[in-house]
């Protein structure tokens, strides 16, 4: 209260270190107090520095991620300490030393993606100085980064198509091992197959092209077992194989042949001389090679029975024959057409056959060619949709025909539509234009609207313009180069050798017409030579050169000795063609042919 | 003058005594596609051929019981085509094992004038109805999937009602009597067919009501 006299107080704080222990002689030893460091630690420890004020959800999560950071094996104690009050004025010591935390580890972050760039790789933004250069990279830039791309791009193509050859070369290198199923599928897409109970069979008719041959045509798959595993596996082994119809085993063709002379009556229904087949392309399977071979059989056959049909039936006025695998027929007198089919079944070899040399092949493949085309047109024509019946429930047949009724056709109208050429007589009818082709000129005159083209038997063409003058010429150049062609032919008849001959002699006058040709003959003796020179203006001129005995004036010489030599030929003289007897040219030359060849 | 002789005789071979061996099932229009798919594959190989008929049936009462049933077709989708013209008589009743219904068929072409003729004849017309759908071939076998719709107008092939959700499969081959390998065949390709869609003989005498 009031003033009394000042009291001393002394104040003491209180013991403020803890004892730690008392001695026996009663001296204590205290705990050393905190150091500053050490009593910041201790209150730091009290802060929860997950259950921050300004903490989200991931902050707690987010950070224990990073181990690197030291001071993180504080927080991961996983403090349940709830939020204290009394912290309350750390709680900016806290939520600083957080920020600077996450600050930290931001730069740390953005250090390792520069320095590593394993995961993420710094781009640029670009200030927007000018609205219109936003993406305005420099060309070379682009090129850079385009040429990059790019062969990435390729390197990953290559690796996969290194890839895939790599699978190939292995599938054909396993080839012996092929399966059943693999080799079916490949049968598959080349014949029809069908499933019949637990067998495989297939067609291999041409019933579903349009024939009307009534052979079945089945051909059976079968499994190839008879296989030893422990051996080696053949070259070529194939786990599948066919079986085909007996009657279609080894293989066929059609020949026709035209033979002048008639043969003996003998000599019919023997034809059976036989080819060497084509060799199959390496690569091809058996099967394929044996159905191939089966289907040629069947269409040889069904053309043989077309034709043998027709020649029964058809009235004409010379009869056909048909002998057993043979058709014979005669399109003109003298000339004789033979159509035999020729199977051979390839088990036994041709004994009968191989014996005799086989006659000059005079088998006319063109017209085999033929038979085939046109049987398989006959198929074709089978199947055109012109068959096809509207309304849908009358029978097939032509349209054209359908229409007989009701339109009132009378016999000529019908015949007209009916087919009335067969197989055979177009055969024929091909047969005597390739023998009337065989003996004619040689030359075809196309005439068309603005010129004429000339084609010539050895495969020229020649065009001609509308004048008539450049069609005279050319023939009158053709007829002078037949005659010497003539001479030469019949110099081959009558014995006499060829010395020398030219289409195009470089020597005397210059026609204007072509050039003139010339052929030089000895007779068989050789005492005797014709030299004809044909020009198409010049006209014909027929030189004979004598033997040297025979000339009148000889030139005395002292170096011939003998008498021999005078039987070499010497001078020419010439002959007055235009008084030569005989109807034309060849008949002239012949005639002084046979005149200068001496009798026996 | 006489008159040529006529023979009495009634005429025979040729095309008069022709049988049609006949096989027919039923699909659903969604099975449709599938079966087309497949007879493609195993019919000859032709562009695929689509029809539309319009058949009208004719009956001639007489005193008996059974009246003469005639058939007359015409294609509307060509109509150029003649009018056919069929018969179609009993079924034979052979033995059972006979695979497919064999029955007496004439087929005749018409001219355009034919259901006037018929008319004039004393046919009257019992019944109509429109047919459209395709038409394969495998050789002499005919296969014809349609789908029959009934005229509401009668004369008018416009307005047709479909009669059913379902297609109509007919095999049919037409040969001359006395070839029983025809059914062989017939049965071997329907057996072909099999999952897809059973054809079996269905004698048309039962159905009669």
């Amino acid at each position: 209260m009031s003033g009394g006299p000042a009291v001393r107080v002394s104040i003491e704080s209180s013991c403020e270190k803890q004892v730690q222990e008392v001695a026996l002689d009663g001296t204590e030893t205290y705990v050393p107090p905190l150091s500053m460091s050490q009593n910041l630690a201790k209150l730091a420890q009290r802060i929860d520095f997950s259950q921050g004020s300004d903490s989200e959800e991931e902050g707690g999560e987010g950070e224990p991620r990073d181990r690197e950071w030291g001071k993180q094996e504080q927080e991961e104690e996983e403090g349940t300490v709830k939020f204290q009050p009394s912290l309350w004025p750390w709680d900016s010591v806290r939520n600083n030393l957080r920020s600077a935390l996450t600050e930290m580890c931001v730069l740390y972050d953005v250090l390792s993606v520069v320095k590593e760039k394993k995961y993420m790789a710094l781009d640029s933004v670009m200030k927007d100085k000018n609205p219109f250069t936003i993406c305005q990279t420099p060309q070379v830039f682009q090129l850079i980064s385009k040429k990059k791309s790019l062969a990435t791009a390729a390197q990953l193509l290559l690796k996969g198509a290194e890839k895939l050859s790599k699978s190939v070369a292995e599938n054909q290198e396993n080839r012996r091992q092929r399966d059943f199923n693999s080799e079916l599928l490949r049968l598959r897409s080349q014949w029809k197959l069908r499933k019949v109970g637990d067998k495989i069979l297939g067609d291999l008719s041409y019933r579903s092209a349009g024939s009307l041959f009534p052979h079945h045509g089945t051909f059976e798959v079968i499994k190839n077992t008879d296989i030893d595993l422990d051996k080696k596996i053949p070259e070529d082994y194939c786990p599948l194989d066919v079986q085909i119809p007996s009657d279609l085993e080894g293989s066929a063709y059609i020949k026709v042949s035209i033979q002048k002379q008639a043969p003996d009556i003998g000599d019919l229904g023997t034809a059976s001389l036989f080819r060497r087949l084509p060799k199959p392309k390496p690569g091809t399977q058996t099967w394929h090679v044996k159905l191939e071979a089966a289907q040629n059989v069947l269409l040889c056959k069904e053309i043989f029975a077309q034709l043998s049909r027709e020649a029964v039936q058809i009235k004409s006025q010379i009869p056909h024959i048909v002998v057993k695998n043979q058709i014979i027929s005669q399109p003109f007198p003298g000339l004789q057409l033979s159509i035999s089919l020729c199977h051979s079944t390839g088990e036994r070899k041709n004994h009968r056959a191989s014996p005799e040399k086989p006659k000059p092949d005079d088998h006319l493949y063109v017209l085999e060619h033929n038979l085939h085309q046109m049987m398989r047109e006959f198929h074709k024509q089978q199947l055109s949709s012109v068959v096809m019946p509207h309304p849908a429930s009358a029978p097939f047949g032509h349209k054209r025909l359908r229409l007989a009724g009701p339109l009132a056709y009378d016999k000529a109208e019908i015949s007209s539509l009916q087919q009335n050429e067969g197989l055979l007589e177009k055969i024929i009818k091909q047969a005597k234009h390739i023998f009337l082709r065989s003996r004619s000129i040689q030359l075809q005159l196309n005439i068309g609207v603005e010129q004429i083209r000339v084609v010539h038997r050895d495969g020229r063409v020649i065009t001609l313009s509308h004048q008539e003058q450049e069609l005279q010429d050319f023939l009158l150049s053709q007829m002078s180069q037949h005659q010497v062609h003539a001479v030469q032919q019949l110099a081959k008849v009558m014995g006499w050798h060829v010395l020398s001959f030219s289409n195009h002699v470089g020597l005397g006058p210059v026609e204007s017409i072509g050039n003139a040709s010339s052929v030089t003959v000895a007779s068989p003796n050789g005492e005797y030579a014709i030299s004809v020179r044909n020009g198409p203006e010049s006209g014909c001129k027929v030189l004979v050169q004598f033997p040297r005995s025979q000339t009148k004036d000889l030139p005395k010489s002292d170096a011939i000795q003998e008498a021999k030599w005078s039987h070499l030929r010497g001078p020419y003289k010439a002959v007055h063609w235009s008084r030569m007897e005989g109807r034309n040219f060849v008949y002239k030359m012949e005639l002084l042919m046979a005149a200068l060849t001496p009798g026996p | 003058m006489e008159a040529p002789p006529v023979t009495v005789m009634p005429v025979t071979g040729g095309t008069i005594n022709m049988m049609e061996y006949l096989l027919q099932g039923s699909v659903l229009d969604q099975a449709l596609e599938s079966l087309l798919h497949r007879l493609r594959g195993l019919c000859d190989n032709m562009e695929p051929e689509t029809f539309t008929d319009h058949e009208q049936v004719y009956l001639l009462k007489g005193q008996q019981g059974n009246p003469f049933i005639l058939r007359a077709r015409r294609s509307l989708s060509h109509p150029t085509a003649p009018w056919h013209l069929r018969y179609l008589g009993q079924p034979e009743v052979g033995d059972k094992s006979r695979h497919a219904l064999v029955r007496n068929c004439v087929d005749v072409a018409a001219s355009h004038s034919l259901p006037e003729f018929l008319n004039e004849m004393g046919f009257r017309m019992d019944h109509e109805f429109v047919a459209n759908g395709h038409i394969f071939r495998k050789g002499v076998m005919k296969v014809v999937v349609s789908k029959l719709s009934r005229i509401l107008v009668p004369g008018n092939t416009e307005t047709a009602e479909r009669l059913s959700l379902s297609y109509l499969v007919e095999l049919s081959v037409l040969a001359p009597a006395g070839q029983d390998t025809v059914s062989e065949d017939m049965r071997s390709f329907a057996e072909q067919l099999k999952p897809l869609v059973h054809l079996e003989k269905i004698d048309p005498s039962k159905q009669r009501h």
